[in-house]
């Protein structure tokens, strides 16, 4: 039955993209109208999973902060509506206000260096020869899929602060006051190492993937461009850039989730220390829940958490409408 | 309909399968009760462990006993998971600074009806008022333990140095300035080892928090607390402790088993730590109190210990209850005491113990024995331990005062966020 | 000098290459060959880069430590289901929203983007509370579940955008020639989509394998359920001090993704290119 159909409708590009946008009638102006049930049977184990899954834990979530629910209510279950009072609770803490700069400090200064750097790499990676080509494609690889406690235990050994081999390698260098130097005592030098860290683990992925996407920029343009007397970085900006703009916003978008979320690192290496200097939002909220039981404080915590991520995120979800509009 | 009784019956047939292989399925097994015994890392040697095992399981054989060993790192929220679950672990071991939030929480069995039974007016104070909450009984005292020195006997008789001779600090700080000399180290003391920090600010008459108007709050910026913190510094250069680890990273006992280090701050127990590692050392290990200020007051200790509990959601609470009377009971304390160098449950049976030189050392400090505020606001605090941070930053060259205002607000809002 | 002139050019291009080939694999070395140091020469003032005697002890002591076949068994078992379920149910999900048309499309999208922020750290509470009050708490197929949500999102992202690149008119010559609808996908566009499928379930291994919060807080009482990063952690407490041996079970930890990534590297690559571009 479906194949008649099939056969009926007519299909060339420039056909689809005269088509107008999905939304309002599918079935008439679409090129591939919906045949009944079919999507929705196929999207249904997906949507099943994400209503039970995470939409119904969610809902729980956000319910559990409009209650005092604390220990005893984990255990015996009574627990009371409060209203908004944990909201309030959070929003006149100057410490969670401090918690929040912090974030935010933590992402951009993240997200720029990893940004900066996956696409140096990823420039870089395409230039080179076949054979140095694999070689960093392999690296690349290797470091991305070093699990993330893997990861963090070995950070913790290279900088540690007796036979760590940073230490070592910096006082041969001459720098004496590195000798037995407390990397995870300071706040700053704690952070520091994390940033390392979360770039480490990111710039592969984010790498990667730009490389493939400059792989698939038609040659000519560059060539015409060339031709045109345009320089390296001018090259970069009206040509390489443009093209890849859809793919440079979804790795900027996903790499902002990341480091948002960014928690085992920092609750395996520093558990927010020392003092509250790598304390960032999902591991306040962690610490406010697990350690202090106020299990309605960290969900408060981390709705806020997701708003606040949103807001960052409004440039994603544009482009991502934005495409679906786009029929293909 | 059709259908129900079609379940119906392969229901039956099932369970004639069931049945047709041969014994009984309920009690798992063959009429065996499983006890599921939660005990802390290093708390008891896997010797002891054994032989609790095997005897308890002699005396009760319709008890079977099973023993998982939990780290202390996040022991906080798994004994929350369990508490909250609906089967959770029957015997919970819990640290005496830990249970009052627990024995608060309503996850716990009461078990004051078993209290005369257990000799419980005989309970050493420090573990049975955490285990207690509104006139309830919920945590069963365990072990005590105090810190001691331990130290190299041979080294000290090398340098010169008479251990029995130390009572009080300025002879302690000389003794080991004597030792710390070459290779070898005068004393390995961890810059984050936080209970030794708590004796010496005791010594000077202030605590880690205070409780005015109703409200707790942090006080290791007291002028008491920061002298604490200076003695601290001042013993702790005198060998090559990190500054920013625990006693726990590296382990201290592997750290004394190398054999270059002269004394360290340690339960008595630490000593069969050390010898574990590194038999030679077996008749050189000391023990001497941990000297006060004055030769005729000893060093305040911390005194610390363990409860055990009975979690409501417990499957086998009868059975857990007669685990943990054995446990307690005059027999098995008496050869915990000695087997672990530990400090038994009740008063009447220090004796145990009375031959033991680390446990007598031991006793002389408990005498000055004090505790982490009562509170079940106190868990939260060492869950996120802002005293080990303050005290590396204040090893590391920053500014004590400053550093310790800091640590007290933390200290402050943990309490209180509970509240 | 003709021939000098690329040579030169390259210079700066290859040393770039080189400082980032080291500076990934650096940490990766560094763990692998601490792991076959004896201890001696891990805690000494000054380190080898290269060890100068080899050893298994850390290797033997970590594979020896209590229950390692068993957790390893565990993550195994867990991850390779997880990996499968959201692989079937997102390539459903993902040939719906590229290749058919149907109300709702759009607000499926972006939910699925909005599930991709969300916050599982602080949802562990509430999937305690639904696990315990369902009996799920401390069995495996909980944690393959939650595994499989977390990775759900961006494997169906990725492989819409993969499934975009197969022109539809391969499968629609397929249907001509008698295929039926499905037919036609799992004979001419599955093999075509493998590269991508295979990109895919490696974020979906490394997340699953990786996971440690909900693997410590939803096994409590069944400790033979736990998995590797939960034994990692606890071992890394037992053994604290030994480097050594720590190195060598992180080692082993990471072996698997390791060699799975190296072998696949090429789709990885590929494969990314293609699905994320349109994605």
């Amino acid at each position: 039955m479906p194949a008649i159909r099939e056969r009926s409708a007519p299909r060339t590009p420039q056909h689809r993209t005269a088509s107008g946008p999905p939304g309002d009638s599918p079935r008439r102006r679409s090129p591939r109208p919906a045949r009944g049930y079919w999507p929705y049977v196929l999207i249904a184990p997906a949507i099943g999973g994400m209503l039970y899954l995470l939409a119904y834990p969610l809902l729980r979530a956000v319910l559990i902060s409009l209650q005092d629910f604390r220990l005893r209510q984990l255990i015996a279950g009574d627990a009371q509506f409060v209203g908004l009072r944990n909201y309030r609770t959070l929003l006149s803490d100057p410490r969670f206000w401090e918690v929040v700069a912090r974030t935010f400090a933590f992402m951009a200064v993240n997200v720029v260096l990893i940004m900066t750097i996956s696409t140096l790499v990823a420039l870089m990676t395409e230039r080179l020869a076949k054979a140095g080509r694999t070689v960093v494609l392999c690296a690349l690889v290797l470091a991305w899929a070093m699990p993330v406690v893997a990861a963090t235990t070995v950070f913790q050994w290279l900088f540690h602060s007796e036979f760590g081999v940073v230490n070592w390698l910096l006082t041969s260098l001459g720098f004496d006051s590195f000798d037995r130097y407390p990397w995870f005592a300071d706040g700053g030098a704690a952070f520091a190492i994390l940033v390392v860290l979360i770039v480490w683990q990111s710039v592969p992925f984010a790498a990667i993937t730009l490389y493939s996407a400059l792989t698939t920029v038609p040659s000519e343009l560059y060539e015409s461009a060339r031709m045109d007397g345009a320089s390296g970085p001018r090259i970069f900006r009206s040509v390489t850039f443009p093209m890849l703009r859809p793919i440079f916003v979804l790795v900027f978008s996903l790499e902002v989730i990341w480091t948002f979320k960014a928690f085992v690192q920092i609750w395996v290496m520093t558990r927010g220390g020392p003092g509250d200097a790598t304390t960032i939002l999902p591991v306040y909220a962690v610490q406010t829940a697990l350690s202090s039981q106020r299990y309605d404080l960290g969900s408060a915590a981390s709705m806020l958490t997701v708003v606040l991520m949103s807001g960052v995120l409004v440039l994603y979800f544009r482009q991502m409408f934005r495409q679906e509009d786009d029929p293909r | 309909m059709k259908y129900r009784l079609l379940a119906g019956s392969s229901t039956l047939v099932m369970a004639a399968t069931l049945s047709a292989c041969g014994g009984s399925a309920d009690e798992g097994g063959d009429g065996h009760t499983t006890v599921d015994v939660w005990l802390m890392r290093d708390s008891v040697s896997a010797a002891f462990q054994k032989e609790f095992v095997k005897g308890f399981e002699a005396k009760h054989p319709e008890i079977e006993v099973k023993v998982q060993i939990q780290e202390w790192d996040g022991i906080g929220e798994k004994i929350t998971a369990a508490l909250a679950s609906n089967d959770a672990p029957d015997v919970i071991e819990v640290g005496n600074t830990q249970v009052a939030q627990f024995a608060a929480s309503g996850g716990l069995l009461d078990l004051t009806d078993s209290k005369t039974e257990l000799k419980g007016e005989h309970w050493l104070r420090g573990l049975a008022e955490p285990g207690a909450y509104e006139g309830k009984q919920y945590g069963i005292p365990y072990y005590a333990a105090n810190r001691v020195v331990i130290y190299r006997t041979d080294l000290f008789e090398k340098a010169g140095v008479d251990a029995a001779a130390i009572k009080t600090r300025d002879q302690w700080v000389e003794a080991t300035t004597k030792l710390n000399k070459g290779k070898t180290q005068g004393i390995y003391l961890p810059g984050q080892m936080w209970y030794a920090l708590g004796g010496f600010i005791w010594d000077e008459g202030g605590d880690f928090a205070a409780k005015s108007g109703g409200k707790w709050k942090g006080a290791l910026d007291t002028p008491e607390a920061l002298r604490g913190m200076e003695f601290y510094a001042r013993l702790q250069a005198l060998g090559k402790g990190p500054k920013d680890a625990d006693e726990d990273d590296p382990p201290q006992a592997q750290v004394m088993a190398k054999g270059q280090v002269a004394q360290v701050i340690s339960t008595p127990g630490g000593a069969n730590a050390v010898i574990e590692n590194n038999p030679g050392l077996k008749d050189k290990l000391g023990f001497f109190p941990i000297p006060g200020k004055s030769a005729d007051t000893p060093g305040a200790v911390f005194t610390g210990g363990s409860d055990l509990v009975i979690p409501a959601a417990a499957g086998d609470s009868e059975e857990a209850l007669t685990l943990i009377k054995e446990l307690t009971g005059d027999t098995w304390q008496k050869k915990l005491a000695v087997a672990m160098s530990y400090v038994p449950n009740r008063t009447t049976l220090a004796s145990a113990v009375a031959d033991d030189p680390g446990a007598s050392a031991m006793a002389v400090g408990a005498a000055n024995g004090h505790a982490t505020p009562n509170t079940p606001g106190w868990a939260a605090v060492e869950a996120e331990n802002p005293i080990k941070d303050y005290m590396t930053a204040a090893l590391v060259g920053g500014d004590a005062a400053k550093e310790a205002a800091k640590a007290s607000a933390a200290i402050t809002r943990a309490m209180n966020a509970n509240s | 000098m003709t021939l000098l002139r690329p040579r030169a050019r390259r210079l700066p291009l290859n040393a770039a290459a080189c400082v980032t080939v080291a500076v990934c694999l650096f940490p990766v070395y560094w763990m692998i060959s601490t792991a076959f140091k004896p201890s001696k020469d891990i805690q000494s003032a000054d380190p080898q880069l290269f060890p100068h005697t080899w050893t298994l002890d850390h290797f033997r002591k970590a594979v020896q430590a209590d229950g390692f076949e068993l957790f390893w068994r565990n993550s195994v078992l867990v991850t390779l289901a997880a990996v499968l379920l959201s692989l079937v149910v997102a390539l459903g999900a993902a040939f719906a929203v590229a290749r058919m048309r149907w109300r709702g499309r759009r607000q499926f999208m972006l939910m699925v983007f909005i599930a991709q922020m969300a916050p599982w750290e602080s949802l562990i509470i509430p999937i305690y509370i639904i696990s315990r009050d369902t009996a799920m708490l401390d069995r495996l197929p909980t944690l393959t579940l939650v595994y499989f949500m977390i990775t759900l999102p961006f494997t169906i992202v990725v492989l819409r955008g993969f499934i975009a690149t197969i022109p539809p008119e391969l499968e629609e010559a397929a249907q001509v020639d008698g295929c039926t609808r499905t037919g036609a996908f799992g004979r001419v566009a599955l093999p075509l989509l493998m590269p991508g499928l295979l990109a895919t379930s490696l974020f979906g291994f490394i997340t699953a394998w990786n996971e440690f919060a909900y693997a410590n807080f939803l096994i409590i009482k069944e400790q033979d359920n736990r998995t590797l990063p939960v034994w990692l952690s606890s071992f890394q407490n037992t053994f604290g001090t030994d480097w050594g041996a720590t190195m060598a079970a992180s080692t082993l930890f990471a072996l698997p993704a390791l060699v799975i990534f190296l072998l696949l590297q090429r789709h990885v690559t590929s494969g990314f290119a293609a699905g994320a571009v349109k994605g």
